[in-house]
């Protein structure tokens, strides 16, 4: 069997899989394994086991990811993120649609913090879903908001999928980050000015808030002291100590942890079972994510081996396209890849086949490159059918809100992604400037 | 039948329990490190080989628990659409077209992997040398944990036990990616 | 026709790789009908620090390497990739070709089941690179420097430093952060595709901690002794021909490199007593490593041995010699450590 038809069955083995119900992580490594025997090369599994113990075990830069879901762990478990969330939007009452606008501002700045998208739409979906609703907001822009702020803390530094991007690619994790941040910002803001016009265009769908909810200002402020500012000033801690070249992502993630708890425990609001189930949390969710990161390396390594990442650098290089003509096929494949596949996934699979051919290119930073991807893989979580994003939502949101309202809901998000990743290739300042102030001689490279 | 799925259900939930308690552990091991470094000026020689080992022991071992409370991610959007008969059969065949596989090469490729690193007494490399077998026999362990937590949901299939009609699953605190 | 999957310790980012290809390129066109070997930068098959017991355990027949990441194996390992202020490129070619080097690289990496092929080698390392200036030991002091090997993480440690160990594609990063003050990798050519020069501003020649190194291809035994003895014949030729090219070629590019970086970084050199005294610990480490490890003495010894060998006729040619006799250990401490022949 030719490389080109053994990865076409992959690829048709992982939708099986996928479309069968049975976990991401042993889709892939089972695939792994299949593929090897279909390709008759039942000796090369011997790289799925060096490629997990080399790629996921031994890897110091994913210590990050159960540190920084155990910080999310404690301030949601322990409701501290609820309450911040709740004075942060009856700060926002003033405004029109300023619920939804509170939602995609707490957002960016959770985003900032946990990295963790499951994280960031649970815990926004359950404060504000309900809400929402009961304000009048209509289903499909309430879903749509909080699904696409979600996803935006994949985007918005500190990033897991900036950090494993990294530990891909040439480039460092500083030079990600900083080249991620103003085109995530961005998005962000674009999603408000979105919010922001439906909410003046179409009321119906965007109402105000009562004035009865509104809160006295010397209560208000007491509330945002108390609530708010210790979580942010985390935040704003671990953001500042990753930018100014401090701490690694490792060490920001440590100390996120256990600030965490810090605040916990100083607001009261420690008890010894919440504390033990915001470790078992972790546990799982670490395992699920890591184990994902297992399946795909195993997949990838056998993917390469048996000739599919040759078979399919030879077809990308023989289409022999202008080089922004490649890099819009290639965006094109992520976008497709994302209705499909996790961005861990994506990323592993995508890198060694796209960085080569961006690395040969003239005149194209692949600093830039790879941050737009990062923007355009944020249309994989919210993708149908495979989009984590609305099945994280689908599991919280109450039975009158249709799966038709989550996915029309997402769209004009995913329009407005789309537009994002136009205006980058527009002006790729937006992702070189900062690094390049940062790091004043990395855009030398 | 059902004692025999609660016995070997047990090991994953016990191993889970303990180990789940590593991350609160390596996150002050870091902490440590950091402060010696940048207060003392006096950097740790072990904590960089040790976290790394630790995190990769905690992970890994949690994999069978995290499967056993159904938190590996799926997409459950057709088979929930199917009769409980139906989607049992498809749930079945997942584990033995991909679960199975995998997990047996996963167990007896790093049983080699972790017989050779053993007889040859392997270390890391450096002015500190950590043996490294141990972890590599960690994994063989916790890929053994794994293939046994996708028997006994399997069993547990076939007995009739439905996850998705446990609602202490349903019930548990979300978690995810 | 046979066909051999082989990959490397290098990804595509580092120039490392050249050598790699370079080797391949040339067997390819030998061999013919005969192998053929298809090649995967590093990473796309195994992790770098896999590539050895994919190898080993016949799942790929060749891999491409630097002898010195296995040395948590075998100590042995270490002086056959490198040793600190000893040898140059030249007394490594000259030792592995005509001074027994080549049966002694097939003899540690036998014990793993391993034909190996020595066919890179280049000069001297650049040095430590770091933000604060080293001009003298004494700046050396309290430092955490990334090096690896254990020979030169005991000399560092004895220099008062501090030896940290991290894979070359992490150094960037943890200087970046100042988790390490400063750091060594490879050739000039070679650190500056990683891209030192953003991350540190100050660069200490010469690089004393790793006079030469040596770069090959470890084959599977089975699958080499698989081979007609022509085609064995022609993958030596291969690798004798990209031995001699892997020197020229680095030294241009390292020449190309260290304009570049006389650019943007502050180039400072210790002075020739400091250099005598690193001379003298680098002796006393070696003897104190060998004496740990029968064969890493074995190793040493032929080294040691082919110095002293050399010594008369490359000192009577100077000034028209190749490099410098060092002072280096002393031969009879080793050959007490060495298992008796
Ligand atoms: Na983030
Ligand atoms: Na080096």
């Amino acid at each position: 069997m030719g490389p080109e038809l053994i990865a076409l069955v992959m690829f048709g083995l992982l939708l099986l899989g996928l479309f069968m119900g049975h976990p991401l992580a042993f889709v892939l490594g089972g695939t792994a394994v299949l593929g090897a025997l279909i390709a008759g090369k039942p000796m090369v599994l011997g790289i799925v086991v060096n490629r997990i113990f080399g790629d996921v075990l031994s890897n110091f830069t994913l210590i990050a990811i159960p540190l920084f879901v155990l910080m999310a762990q404690f301030l949601s478990n322990s409701g501290v993120t609820d309450k911040m969330f709740e004075s942060l939007r009856l700060l926002m009452s003033n405004v029109r649609g300023g619920l939804a606008l509170a939602v995609v501002f707490i957002s960016i700045l959770l985003a900032a913090t946990t990295g963790i998208i499951g994280a960031s739409i649970t815990v926004m979906g359950v404060m504000a879903l309900g809400p929402m609703l009961r304000y009048g907001y209509s289903p499909t822009l309430t879903t749509g908001v909080i699904a696409a702020s979600g996803c935006l803390g994949i985007l918005i530094p500190p990033s897991i999928m900036l950090i494993l991007m990294a530990s891909y690619s040439p480039l460092s994790v500083g030079e990600l980050f900083a080249g991620s941040m103003i085109p995530g910002v961005l998005l962000g803001l674009l999603y408000a000015a979105w919010v922001a016009i439906i909410a003046r265009i179409r009321p119906d769908m965007a109402p105000s808030v009562e004035p009865d909810e509104k809160l006295p200002r010397g209560q208000l402020i007491r509330m945002l002291a108390i609530e708010a500012v210790p979580p942010l000033v985390l935040i704003l801690g671990i953001l500042g100590s990753l930018l100014a070249g401090i701490a690694t992502a490792t060490e920001a993630s440590a100390i996120g942890a256990i600030l965490a708890l810090v605040i916990v425990v100083v607001r009261g609001r420690f008890t010894l079972p919440s504390f033990y189930q915001a470790l078992l949390d972790t546990g799982k969710t670490s395992a699920m994510i890591l184990f994902i990161v297992v399946g795909a390396t195993a997949f990838t390594g056998v993917f390469n081996i048996t000739g599919g990442l040759r078979a399919t650098q030879e077809l990308m290089r023989a289409l022999d396209f202008a080089p922004w003509l490649l890099i819009l096929v290639m965006m094109f494949i992520v976008f497709i890849l994302g209705a499909f596949l996790d961005w861990t996934g994506i990323v592993l699979l995508s890198f060694p086949i796209f960085l080569p051919i961006v690395q040969e290119m003239e005149g194209i930073s692949l600093l830039w490159f790879v941050c737009l991807m990062a923007v355009v893989l944020q249309t994989s979580f919210l993708t149908p059918p495979f989009g984590y994003a609305l099945f994280y939502l689908r599991a919280i949101a109450p039975k009158e809100v249709k799966t038709s309202h989550i996915i029309m809901g997402v769209l004009p998000f995913i329009a407005l992604i789309v537009g994002m990743a136009l205006l980058m290739a527009l002006f790729p300042g937006l992702v070189t400037w900062l690094p390049s102030v940062l790091y004043s001689s990395s855009a030398s490279s | 039948m059902n004692t025999v799925i609660r016995a070997l259900d047990a090991i994953n939930e016990v191993v889970g329990r303990i180990v789940a308690c590593l991350s609160i552990i390596f996150a002050f091991i870091i902490l440590y490190d950091v402060i010696m470094r940048y207060a003392f000026n006096a950097p740790t020689r072990w904590a960089f080989d040790v976290t790394t080992q630790m995190y990769a022991f905690y992970f890994v071992m949690l994999g069978g628990y995290a499967l056993k409370h159904q938190s590996h991610v799926r997409v459950d959007l057709i088979t929930e659409t199917f009769s409980d008969g139906l989607r049992r059969m498809v749930e079945i065949a997942g584990y033995v077209i991909f679960y199975f596989p995998f997990t047996y090469v996963f167990l007896t490729r790093s049983w080699e992997f972790a017989a050779r690193s053993y007889a040859q007494g392997e270390t890391t490399y450096g002015a500190v040398q950590l043996p490294v077998y141990p972890l590599k026999m960690a994994m063989t362990v916790a890929a053994g944990l794994l293939l046994l937590q996708g028997i006994v949901e399997v069993l547990k299939l076939v007995a009739g036990q439905y996850y998705w009609k446990d609602t202490s699953l349903v019930e548990e605190p979300h978690h995810g990616s | 026709q046979d066909s051999w999957t082989m990959t490397t310790t290098w990804p595509s980012s580092l120039e490392l790789i050249e050598t790699d290809k370079h080797f391949v390129d040339l067997a390819n066109k030998l061999t013919g009908d005969e192998l053929q070997i298809e090649f995967y930068e590093g990473g796309a098959l195994v992790p770098a620090g896999e590539v050895f017991g994919a190898v080993e355990s016949g799942t790929i027949q060749a891999g491409g390497d630097w002898p010195g990441y296995w040395a948590g194996r075998d100590a042995a390992f270490s002086p056959l990739a490198t040793t600190p202020s000893l040898f140059n490129a030249v007394d490594y070619v000259n030792w592995i070709q005509q001074w027994g080097g080549a049966e002694i690289y097939d003899e540690i990496y036998g014990q793993f089941g391993m034909k190996y092929l020595p066919y890179g080698v280049t000069n001297n390392e650049s040095g430590f690179r770091t933000n604060e200036p080293i001009r003298t030991l004494e700046d050396l002091q309290g430092k955490r420097i990334r090096v690896s090997g254990l020979e030169q993480g005991k000399l560092l440690e004895q220099l008062g430093g501090n030896q940290v160990s991290m894979a070359g594609g992490e150094i960037y990063q943890a200087l970046e952060r100042g988790v390490i003050d400063g750091g060594e990798f490879s050739t000039p050519n070679v650190d500056w595709s990683a891209g030192f020069q953003q991350v540190t501003s100050a660069w200490a020649t010469p690089g004393w901690h790793q006079s030469a190194s040596v770069f090959g291809v470890m084959i599977n035994q089975q699958s080499w002794d698989a081979l007609s003895p022509e085609t064995q014949e022609k993958l030596q030729i291969a690798a004798d021909a990209t031995l001699l090219w892997s020197l020229a070629f680095t030294e241009k590019r390292a020449t190309e490199a260290y304009a570049k970086f006389d650019e943007v970084v502050e180039i400072t050199r210790y002075d020739d007593e400091t250099l005598e005294k690193i001379q003298t610990m680098a002796n006393d480490v070696i003897v104190e490593t060998a004496c740990e490890n029968e064969n890493s003495a074995k190793v040493y010894l032929s080294m040691v041995e082919y110095l002293g060998d050399y010594a008369q006729w490359r000192d009577a040619s100077a000034p028209f010699n190749l490099g410098r006799t060092p002072n280096g250990p002393d031969v009879e401490a080793l050959r007490e450590c060495a298992p008796a022949e």
